[in-house]
């Protein structure tokens, strides 16, 4: 049995579940994990946090219920069509498609909802969107370093050089990745990086090189293709994953995602989440060590720092001591605040002593 | 001071010739010139009040006839000129009353009269009639038939207007197809620019009178306003009730005293008044004599240590009656003195007179007048010590021998917190003060006991130099006043008090202080709640009425009614503010809306709370609602005589407030009813929309049939299902109950074959046909299941009610 019928035989079964409460006199209903913060607990076997026992149901008792699970009847069709086509579409694509539906109710009001609606399937299926054969529209981020990979591309198997193969903007990572099989690889460690500035002043200082370094590039929150390499790189090829972000609270979201899972994706956590990478900086210690330049902490800030204080997965000694510190500061730094001491500063003095102390060098 | 009136003109005889010029004005002159008074203001307001008063004049007259009102109102073009023809078949007026009716201002049987009515002043019709008179130029015509008369009688009338008599221009009897009934036509300079009005006022009329049919045609209809009687109940028959006491003002309590055929007090205010019996007069009386006479202070008895003694003041007074019977009178004046905690001037005259005729009794010595006036007055010096032959004139003058229990009074009265020093000073210049008033027998009334107070207080206040406030005032006043007694002089008689000013005064006063029960309600004829929403169902397409009657209160002794209703939804336009419905003695209220205290209250109100639209949180509400207000009373306070507006009365304003409010509370629950439903309605209409689609949908993508979707409908729209299951020859009937309350559901299944076996319910054979009845109660969440057996093919025809449709659903 392929992963397509699987997934579609999911899904199936998912319409076979509205149709047989139907029947039963029953109101249609979907009961799902909550998915929030305060219903995400650490799992000691796996080291990631997934989704707690607390669910909230989604019933056709009233009009909202109704319309989503009307919505979730389409889309499964839709789904399970695509599935035994072999075709694959976009987010955005569903989203549009639903326009052609026939019933407006079951029309999509904007992409979020079909978005969530996707992740709602994945959850209460247990089969990913990629196995739905759903992409985002924006594709993976960049990898940059001594890694030699073959790619399963729909024209073929390509064998790429993350160095000798790319040029400047570097490897880009496909919505699937495990369409990628590694070859070969010198890496010491993965650094993966927040900021395409930064980024290119790493690649630009030549420090993939002289590190044996995996550069890679989160663009911001990082996709999932992104996340699931990262664990892939450090599961597979045994190298130590080092998360580089800005020192502001949203930055420590995109360590924590990369590290603990997202809330919204904590069904994936065990195929995405990789608990085992650090967190190099900038820390609130480094803006008054290095004595970084600094802007202050906005309101919004300071509350995304004290919501982070609840959040159970920055629960640990590292995180509430740095938290704290910057709250007691009050300053943020970004990552290019470095170049007040000069562009070398970074890959010269910054990273190699932050990677001694932490003794990933 | 310079005379104004010698110096305004140089000429001599300057009032002599004015005086050339002055003469009596007659009521119809004074009218002439004041048309606007009376509501005939303008062509088109005239056309409407004259309307209103003829019809309100026929509604009062069927109505004290205890006839069910059968209204014409007829108005078309009389060439430059308006003619208005009104009938009625009214009890018809008697051929000698009729000019004087219809012909004379001020001519009525109302305005004396305590019961609520339309008309109470006997100025509208015969106003009417000038009004026609002096456009037009034309008599009014008016034919009558009195009930049992085979004719009627027609006239042709104008009013004189210097003498305000009736002049009849033709007079003659003629046959009338009505029983009975008055028919008046006039002729008037009009236009039909107030027609809303005039509609208003027809239609409103018929909403306040829903026994009453009434027609109109006017020019402008192309076929005749017919509004017909809602109910053959005739508004209850009011009696007139006397004025009550708390209601009458000086003037006419005068004009009661001088017109009553009582004698004495006492008889007129039983005899005049409304809840006043011997009790109630008595007390009535009492405040009067308080109030007229004043009270008499009492004094204690001397006590023993005191040095002055009523048996040797009395014994020593007494002379030439013999030791035995003149020490034995004496012992029974003191003895009885000494049982009194306290005793008055006048008490003391009592005492002696009853011991003296018990002495003359015993000895058959006899005590006359003088000699009892002068037991009296040593008795009295001897127990206040400052009166008749009190020994120390001196002390006397000032009062000393008072002063003790003048200072007990006192320094129980005030505060603890005022001085010894300060009580003293007080009781002694009260007590100098007390002394000699009048003759010694301290007969005081309230207002000048407060003033001797207050005199007082102001010398102890500059003298030493403390303060003695108004409350301590009062207090002393207070305590004095409670001590004092009605003295047991005889009221003046009626005749006394009629002629004297004051000794009215004295006895509205009187009358006003005493608790006197409210006046009698069955002078008032209410519409009743009933009849209110009868009256807005009849005229307006409403989807919810409601209306409240207020119990009767009194304002100024003339008791009152206050009813509201209210109509929403339905055909009733929706746009800008609600429509006020005004009433008073059950005729509507069309012009000056604005100066209304109806309206004042209505827009007082918060109508947010009451779930109706009101821009800004003030004034009138919008929305599709229609508020009538009804105030019946005996006398209704207008702001004018044209009786367009009630007066701003708080103790009326305070009723319309609370029957409105209680009608809106009705309203409120019945919006928020409505808005719930109506959700649920929306709900229905897109569950039911989208759950099948859905089911649809699951059974397309699973690849099997339909799912039967009415169970899990029924379950989301808190329904209550009722589902039929026939098992070879059971029947059954499934009532789920999805809701959360208790549903009591009527069920009949009408069955074409007899049913056998029934589960409860009730069998009833109709023309082959068998309706099987059950009324279960199905708690919320719960379920019944009804059955029976057939033996054959059957047909079945299930109907329920006692459940909102909204929320049935029938699959049977």
């Amino acid at each position: 049995m392929t992963d397509e019928t699987q997934a579609r035989e999911e899904l199936i079964d998912l319409a076979a579940q509205f149709y047989d409460q139907f029947a039963a006199g029953q109101v249609p209903e979907l009961r799902l994990p909550t998915r929030t913060k305060s219903n995400i607990e650490y799992d000691p076997e796996s080291g990631v946090w997934k989704y707690g026992d607390r669910t909230s149901t989604r019933s056709a008792n009233s009009v909202r219920g109704a319309r989503k699970l009307l919505k979730a009847a389409y889309t499964i069709e839709f789904l399970a069509d695509q599935l035994a086509e072999d075709r694959s579409s976009t987010l955005r694509e569903l989203y549009y498609l639903s326009e052609s539906w026939d019933n407006t109710e079951a029309q999509f009001g904007d992409q979020d909802e079909s978005n969530d609606l996707v992740e709602d399937l994945e959850v209460v299926t247990g089969v990913t969107r990629e196995d739905f054969h759903m992409r985002p529209e924006e594709s993976g981020a960049t990898l940059m370093g001594p890694l030699l990979l073959r790619e399963q591309t729909r024209r073929g198997e390509r064998e790429i050089h993350c160095q000798e193969d790319v040029g400047e903007g570097g490897y880009q990572i496909p919505n699937n990745p495990d369409m990628i099989e590694f070859l070969d690889h010198d890496i010491d460690f993965a650094l993966a990086v927040e900021t395409g500035g930064m980024r290119d002043r790493l690649i630009e200082n030549g420090f993939d090189e002289a590190y044996n370094c995996l550069v890679t590039h989160l663009k911001g929150q990082p996709a999932r293709a992104t996340r699931r390499i990262t664990k892939r790189i450090h599961d597979e090829l045994g190298v130590p994953i080092v998360v580089f972000a800005d020192g502001d609270p949203w930055s420590y979201r995109i360590y924590g995602s990369v590290a603990y899972g997202s809330i919204k994706s904590a069904h994936l956590s065990e195929y995405l989440a990789t608990p085992q990478a650090q967190f190099i900086g900038i820390q609130p210690a480094d803006i008054v060590e290095y004595d970084l330049p600094a802007d202050p902490l906005s309101d919004s800030d300071i509350n995304a720092l004290e919501s982070e204080l609840d959040d159970p997965r920055f629960q640990t000694d590292y995180w509430e001591e740095q938290i704290e510190l910057q709250l007691e500061i009050g300053k943020k730094s970004e990552q290019q605040s470095l170049a007040a001491r000069g562009l070398d500063f970074v890959t010269d003095t910054y990273l190699p002593e932050r990677l001694g102390e932490m003794g990933v060098l | 001071m310079t005379s104004f009136q010698s110096t305004i003109g140089d000429e001599e005889g300057i009032a002599e010739e004015l005086a050339a010029g002055q003469r009596e004005i007659s009521i119809a002159e004074f009218f002439e010139k004041n048309k606007h008074m009376l509501g005939f203001d303008s062509g088109a307001r005239g056309l409407v009040t004259a309307v209103k008063e003829a019809v309100d004049n026929a509604l009062d007259a069927t109505e004290e006839a205890a006839i069910l009102p059968d209204i014409y109102v007829e108005i078309e073009e009389a060439g430059d000129y308006y003619r208005l023809v009104i009938e009625d078949n009214g009890p018809g007026i008697t051929k000698a009353q009729l000019p004087k009716v219809f012909g004379k201002l001020l001519y009525g049987s109302r305005f004396h009269a305590r019961e609520q009515s339309r008309g109470q002043q006997g100025i509208g019709i015969s106003a009417a009639v000038l009004y026609s008179q002096l456009t037009s130029g034309q008599p009014a015509k008016i034919t009558s038939r009195p009930k049992g008369q085979s004719r009627a009688q027609y006239f042709e009338l104008i009013i004189d207007t210097d003498t305000n008599e009736p002049e009849i221009k033709a007079e003659k009897e003629t046959a009338w197809d009505r029983p009975h009934g008055t028919r008046i036509e006039l002729e008037m300079e009009a236009n039909m620019r107030a027609r809303a009005q005039l509609h208003d006022y027809i239609k409103h009329t018929a909403v306040v009178n829903p026994h009453a049919r009434i027609e109109l045609r006017e020019p402008g209809l192309s076929e005749p306003l017919k509004f017909e009687r809602a109910t053959d109940e005739l508004p209850a028959e009011t009696s007139e009730i006397r004025p009550h006491p708390h209601g009458v003002e000086l003037g006419a309590l005068i004009k009661m005293l001088e017109a009553t055929e009582s004698y004495s007090v006492s008889g007129f205010l039983q005899e005049e008044f409304t809840r006043v019996g011997k009790k109630t007069a008595d007390s009535i009386i009492d405040n009067f004599r308080d109030v007229h006479y004043g009270r008499e202070l009492s004094w204690e008895p001397p006590a023993a240590h005191v040095d002055r003694d009523v048996e040797a003041a009395v014994e020593a007074a007494v002379a030439n009656k013999g030791a035995e019977a003149t020490a034995a009178f004496a012992a029974s004046v003191a003895e009885t003195v000494a049982g009194n905690a306290r005793v008055t001037r006048s008490e003391v005259a009592t005492i002696v007179n009853n011991a003296a005729e018990t002495v003359e009794d015993d000895t058959g010595r006899t005590f006359g007048s003088t000699v009892r006036e002068n037991a009296v007055e040593a008795a009295w010096g001897a127990i206040t010590g400052v009166a008749g032959d009190a020994e120390d004139a001196e002390a006397s003058e000032d009062g000393t021998p008072l002063v003790p229990q003048v200072y007990a009074l006192i320094d129980e009265a005030t505060s603890t917190r005022k001085d010894d020093e300060t009580v003293q000073a007080m009781a002694d210049a009260v007590a100098r003060r007390l002394v000699g008033l009048d003759g010694d027998a301290f007969r005081v009334t309230h207002d000048d006991l407060e003033r001797l107070v207050a005199d007082a207080a102001a010398f102890v206040t500059e003298q030493h130099d403390v303060t003695f406030g108004e409350t301590a005032r009062g207090n002393v006043v207070e305590a004095f006043w409670s001590r004092a007694r009605t003295v047991p002089d005889d009221p003046p008689k009626v005749n006394v008090v009629a002629a004297d000013r004051d000794a009215s005064a004295d006895l509205l006063d009187a009358m006003r202080v005493t608790d006197i029960l409210a006046p009698p309600t069955d002078c008032l004829a209410p519409i009743t709640a009933e009849l209110v929403e009868a009256g807005l169902r009849k005229e307006y397409e409403a989807d919810f009425y409601a209306a409240a009657t207020r119990d009767a209160k009194v304002h100024g002794g003339d008791p009152f009614i206050v009813e509201a209703g209210i109509a929403y939804g339905g055909a009733i336009p929706a746009e800008g503010s609600v429509e006020v419905l005004r009433f008073a003695n059950r005729v509507p209220l069309v012009y000056q809306r604005g100066a209304c205290a109806i309206t004042d209250v209505l827009k007082s109100i918060g109508w947010r709370n009451y779930n109706l639209d009101q821009p800004g949180g003030s004034g009138l509400p919008n929305g599709p609602a229609v508020i009538s207000v009804h105030v019946a009373s005996t006398n209704v306070p207008f702001t004018s005589e044209s009786k367009d507006a009630l007066a701003n009365v708080p103790a009326i304003e305070d009723e319309i407030e609370l029957a409105v409010r209680e009608a809106a509370r009705e309203l409120k629950s019945y919006l928020k009813r409505r808005r719930s439903m109506q959700q649920r309605r929306e709900k229905q209409d897109v569950l039911g929309r989208i759950l099948p689609e859905m089911a649809d949908k699951v059974s397309e993508v699973t690849g099997r049939s339909r799912p039967n979707i009415d169970g899990a409908l029924a379950r989301i729209m808190n329904n209550v299902s009722i589902e039929r299951e026939v098992n070879g020859e059971t029947v059954t009937l499934h009532v789920e109950n999805h809701s959360s309350t208790t549903e009591r559901v009527e069920i009949t299944d009408i069955v074409s074959v007899e049913p056998v076996d029934p589960s409860a319910g009730s069998v009833v054979e109709m023309d082959g046909e068998w309706f099987l009845q059950w009324k279960p109660e199905v708690s919320a969440g719960g379920d019944a299941e009804l059955t029976y057996t057939v033996s054959e093919d059957a047909e079945f025809d299930v109907s329920v009610s006692g459940v909102e449709t909204e929320k049935l659903t029938v699959n049977a």
